[in-house]
């Protein structure tokens, strides 16, 4: 449904994006992660049909993204990172005038904006006025704005940034509804643990470079072979943290009290070596074990080197 | 008006517009100071001088001149912010990517923009049943004069329209629709002056005085400037009008119609999103 090809952007002499080759099947929800100018903005710009690309192709449910705009748009609902609302307008009215701009007849309107906001629990709020809705309910109604025309595509450019935490997970349960009816999705975001468990796939971006890519678990494994590992234990602490630091395959030594985690760069042998070790030493070891939930491991595992 | 209420950013815009109490004073201001000027200058008038209906057409001078003012002074400032007021709103990127065209936004824009002054100056023009009281201008005066204004009011809409797609920030972006405006009321009349004055200077004798306007290209000149072409309208003479094939208004109307054709093909150009982003030219 979404694909790009060589996928080139340059501002001037800054390259945002190199190369980039994306290809996300029909009915998959896949996860943009990149940090801040990693190029996830620029990617969904081009897709949208609002930036022209350098260099590359970009198809939209099988159309090009500059050969066939009209196509793409009809496609295609697309949520920026940043956007406005029309402050004057009612709540109904707001999605009346999208809903206009995509040719939709009057007489079916109605119906769809009920449905919409039933859809993002705004259903109490038609008759108030835009601006005074909360940030969330905002980002929630531009999210009804993207479908009402029911597009098969979704880009999403971080939709949960800047949101409280109950706004947020409003905002996932959405998602999976949406993701429940079979829409394409790709959905951008700098936070990671807010994806993990909504994407079918996630991409790496760094420096406009697709650095990974693949069902989540694969991509945790990766090429580089480094593994995220879990160890908790019942005392000997300071034991425990200076045997791991003296292990030449352990990166990234993050202390969280109660356990420990790190990037592990050894084999499975390595691995009953480093446990033989602990407990050699004398120490209780409740849990040793790899650690799959944080993404944000993953990701900094990845990212490891990357354009220094 | 079916088809003009179906385009939805018309009905967006109107809403927006109507809804902000602002537009309801700005209107009744208007007409205040319009009829305040009017009737003050009514009733001074008549204090040093008896009236004779049918020959006072300064009242009718004074009047015109006063909304061509305000028409220059209004029209660039509401559609200067148009495109821009989107763009700084971030919802212009949202807007583009509807089945909206560009070309249907512009025109949408402008329409939306140039109908809240047509009502203006609709709403004034019972004050000229004061200035007809004391004669001296006929219907068919006070008609070419509306369309005087009605073209003016396109052309300084296109114009402002133009500067809001052209330049980000809505401040810069009317501050130059101004500047353009003064241009061509004051610009072209000063550049018609001294191409004039130049030529008598350069050959004296092949331009005896008064005659240098009989040049067809000082023609279209003058013709180009509205302060000239309006006080031809209410029959006064700035320069000595010489023998055109046109009358100079109609030159006037089909240049700024021309002109206002071209502006806003520019900025549909412009505001196409992918042969050119609205922000490659800040760089
Ligand atoms: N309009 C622009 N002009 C110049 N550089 C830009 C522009 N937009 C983005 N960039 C640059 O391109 C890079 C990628 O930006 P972006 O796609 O917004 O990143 P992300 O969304 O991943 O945070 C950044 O280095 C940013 O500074
Ligand atoms: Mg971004």
């Amino acid at each position: 449904m979404i694909q790009t090809v060589h996928l080139t952007k340059q501002y001037g002499k800054l390259e945002a994006l190199h190369d980039l080759n994306l290809h996300i099947e029909k009915g998959k929800v896949f996860g943009f992660i990149g940090p801040n100018g990693a190029g996830k903005s620029t990617t969904m710009l081009i897709l949208a049909t609002l930036l022209a690309p350098t260099d590359g192709k970009a198809y939209v449910a099988g159309y090009d993204v500059v050969k066939e705009p009209k196509q793409v748009r009809q496609a295609l609902g697309y949520m920026p990172d940043f956007f406005g609302v029309y402050d004057n307008l009612k709540t109904a009215e707001y999605l009346d005038f999208y809903a206009a701009a995509y040719n939709i007849p009057p007489a079916k309107r109605k119906s769809i904006i009920v449905d919409l906001l039933e859809l993002v629990n705004l259903s109490d709020k038609a008759d108030a006025y835009v601006d005074s809705l909360s940030r969330g309910m905002k980002q929630r109604l531009g999210l009804a704005r993207c479908l009402v025309h029911s597009p098969d595509v979704l880009i999403l450019d971080e939709p949960a940034s800047g949101l409280d935490p109950r706004a947020r997970i409003e905002m996932r349960e959405i998602l999976k509804q949406l993701r429940g009816m079979g829409k394409t999705i790709l959905i951008s975001s700098h936070i990671l643990p807010e994806l993990a468990e909504l994407c079918d796939e996630i991409g790496v971006i760094e420096k406009g470079r697709l650095i990974a890519c693949g069902a989540v678990e694969e991509v945790s494994a990766g090429t580089r072979g480094i593994s995220v590992m879990q160890v908790k234990v019942l005392q000997s602490h300071d034991a425990a943290r200076t045997v791991l630091q003296a292990s030449p395959y352990v990166r990234r030594l993050d202390d969280k009290g109660s356990h420990f985690r790190f990037q592990f760069t050894g084999t499975e042998v390595d691995k009953a070596v480093l446990l033989q070790q602990l407990i050699g030493a004398g120490i209780p070891v409740v849990h040793f074990g790899e650690s799959k939930e944080n993404l944000e491991d993953v990701f900094l595992a990845i990212t490891e080197g990357v354009g220094s | 008006m079916k088809a003009f209420l179906a385009n939805p950013l018309i009905v967006k815009e109107m809403r927006e517009r109507f809804r902000k109490k602002i537009t309801y004073w700005i209107l009744g201001l208007y007409l205040f100071v319009m009829g305040a000027i009017l009737l003050g200058f009514m009733y001074v008038n008549q204090l040093n001088s008896i009236m004779i209906p049918g020959e006072n057409r300064e009242l009718f001078i004074l009047i015109a001149v006063i909304q061509y003012a305000m028409i220059c002074f209004i029209a660039p400032a509401l559609s200067a912010g148009t495109i821009s007021g989107e763009r700084e709103r971030q919802t212009l990127h949202v807007l583009l990517t509807t089945q909206l065209s560009p070309g249907r936004i512009i025109w949408s824009k402008l329409l939306t923009s140039l109908a809240y002054i047509f009502l203006m100056v609709i709403s004034s023009l019972p004050l000229y049943s004061f200035v007809f009281l004391y004669g001296g201008i006929s219907p068919q005066q006070l008609f070419t004069l509306v369309l005087f204004f009605a073209v003016n009011i396109v052309f300084f809409g296109a114009l402002g329209l133009f500067c809001s797609t052209w330049i980000k920030r809505t401040g810069v972006s009317t501050i130059t629709a101004y500047g353009l405006a003064f241009f061509f009321v004051v610009g072209t009349g000063l550049v018609c002056l001294f191409t004039a004055d130049l030529l008598q200077e350069l050959y004296p004798q092949q331009y005896p005085p008064g005659d240098v306007y009989q040049e067809p290209a000082l023609q279209m000149l003058a013709a180009l400037n509205p302060v000239n072409v309006m006080f031809q309208l209410l029959g006064e003479e700035l320069v000595p009008a010489g023998e055109s094939f046109l009358p100079p208004w109609l030159i006037f109307t089909l240049c700024y119609l021309g002109f206002t054709g071209i502006l806003v093909g520019w900025s549909t150009y412009l505001l196409h999103p992918v042969r050119r982003l609205p922000w490659h030219w800040t760089k």
